[in-house]
């Protein structure tokens, strides 16, 4: 449950966005979770519910969660494609072995604040 | 109706956009992990500085990690200089166990959370090297919590990653827990003298593995038996030589 961790990370964030643009309240919070993140979107909403709702900064703010692709590249003819789950397979040549790129990243990108 | 979209909702909840004009947005576009890694970079730069080679350690519990470490310090006395942080939820079982191995080691209790992170690693690291040798090392192993999941999305600075799985605990670990595999170097397959007791197709596993991330590099060892252990010896000799002919060089 390291989602708990990754939900205090963010509302520090948050306060010290708060602190300097001087606003009192969140209202929306808009974040990219790749699907090679580790990261469990339910449980990542769930912490967000519980300790968002302790402080009156982000008291009732929504949380907007974005899941963007991965980009796998086959090891034989590089051909690369967008997924949110592991291809089998390259489409191009049948290639098993795939490298992933990219989509382990939680990205903090909007803040919508009063 | 809301004057930004003309809309007839009133529960700015269903809304990408308040409806109060006073509200802003705010574009950052940073990792929630930026705190983090940014440590890990200074962890990095000071194990650079020190020039010690850290290595962390991921797996389940009861997976051998500690058991490895201690045979891997037994193989190496005397040739390279080993320190270890531990890991753990709670209790110094495994320091006792690693500075019985007589080696500078250092136990981090993490009171509940499920995984170091680079924050604790820079603490344990300055705590080390008050330790007796613990200034002097050439590799330091980060014996991470138990646990398949979380300490795969904390980078500590180690420069590499180890993930191990265990015979008993079945070949299907790579497919069920990918995040450890793919962002790690090396996967090491633990207590292969329990082969003869357990379905664990080794191929199998080593297979799914590379599915995931073709980069992997794979071993199989017993530190019982000692089977397949010089592959685990000839790795940790040869990230560790470049850095030992420069101490050489500059003694």
């Amino acid at each position: 449950m390291h989602e708990m961790s990754l939900v205090q990370a963010l509302l520090a964030q948050l306060a010290s966005l708060a602190a300097e643009h001087n606003k009192k309240r969140v209202i929306t919070v808009t974040l990219d979770i790749g699907p090679l993140s580790g990261v469990v979107i339910d449980s990542f909403q769930f912490g967000f519910d519980i300790l968002s709702a302790e402080d009156s900064l982000t008291k009732g703010a929504k949380l907007i969660i974005i899941n963007p692709p991965a980009t796998y590249q086959c090891i034989r003819c590089a051909y690369k494609q967008a997924a949110l789950v592991r291809p089998d397979h390259c489409p191009k040549c049948n290639e098993t072995l795939l490298i992933p790129e990219g989509g382990d990243t939680i990205i903090l990108n909007q803040v919508e604040m009063e | 109706m809301c004057d930004s979209c003309g809309c007839d909702l009133t529960d700015s909840h269903n809304h990408n956009h308040s409806h109060d004009t006073n509200s802003r947005v705010i574009e950052v576009h940073q990792s929630l992990l930026a705190a983090n890694d940014a440590i890990a970079a200074e962890n990095k730069a000071h194990f650079e500085a020190i020039g010690v080679v850290a290595i962390n350690m991921i797996s389940s519990p009861g997976s051998g990690k500690t058991t490895l470490l201690e045979k891997t310090i037994e193989r190496l006395k005397g040739k390279i200089r080993i320190g270890v942080i531990e890991g753990d939820i709670e209790t110094d079982r495994d320091a006792q166990r690693i500075r019985a191995k007589g080696v500078p080691v250092i136990q981090l209790t993490t009171g509940g959370a499920c995984h170091l992170d680079a924050a604790q690693i820079h603490k344990g690291l300055h705590l080390l090297e008050k330790e007796p040798g613990g200034d002097k090392l050439d590799l330091l192993f980060i014996e991470n919590v138990g646990n398949l999941v979380c300490p795969a999305t904390f980078d500590l600075g180690e420069h590499q990653r180890v993930v191990l799985v265990s015979v008993p605990e079945g070949p299907d670990k790579p497919s069920k827990y990918p995040k450890a595999f793919i962002s790690s170097q090396i996967f090491v397959i633990t207590k292969t003298d329990l082969l003869p007791y357990f379905d664990f197709p080794v191929e199998e596993a080593k297979a799914d593995a590379l599915h995931l991330n073709p980069r992997l590099e794979v071993m199989a060892l017993s530190a019982t038996s000692g089977q397949g252990f010089e592959a685990w010896i000839d790795y940790l000799k040869k990230i560790t030589s470049n850095k030992d002919s420069a101490i050489q060089m500059e003694g």
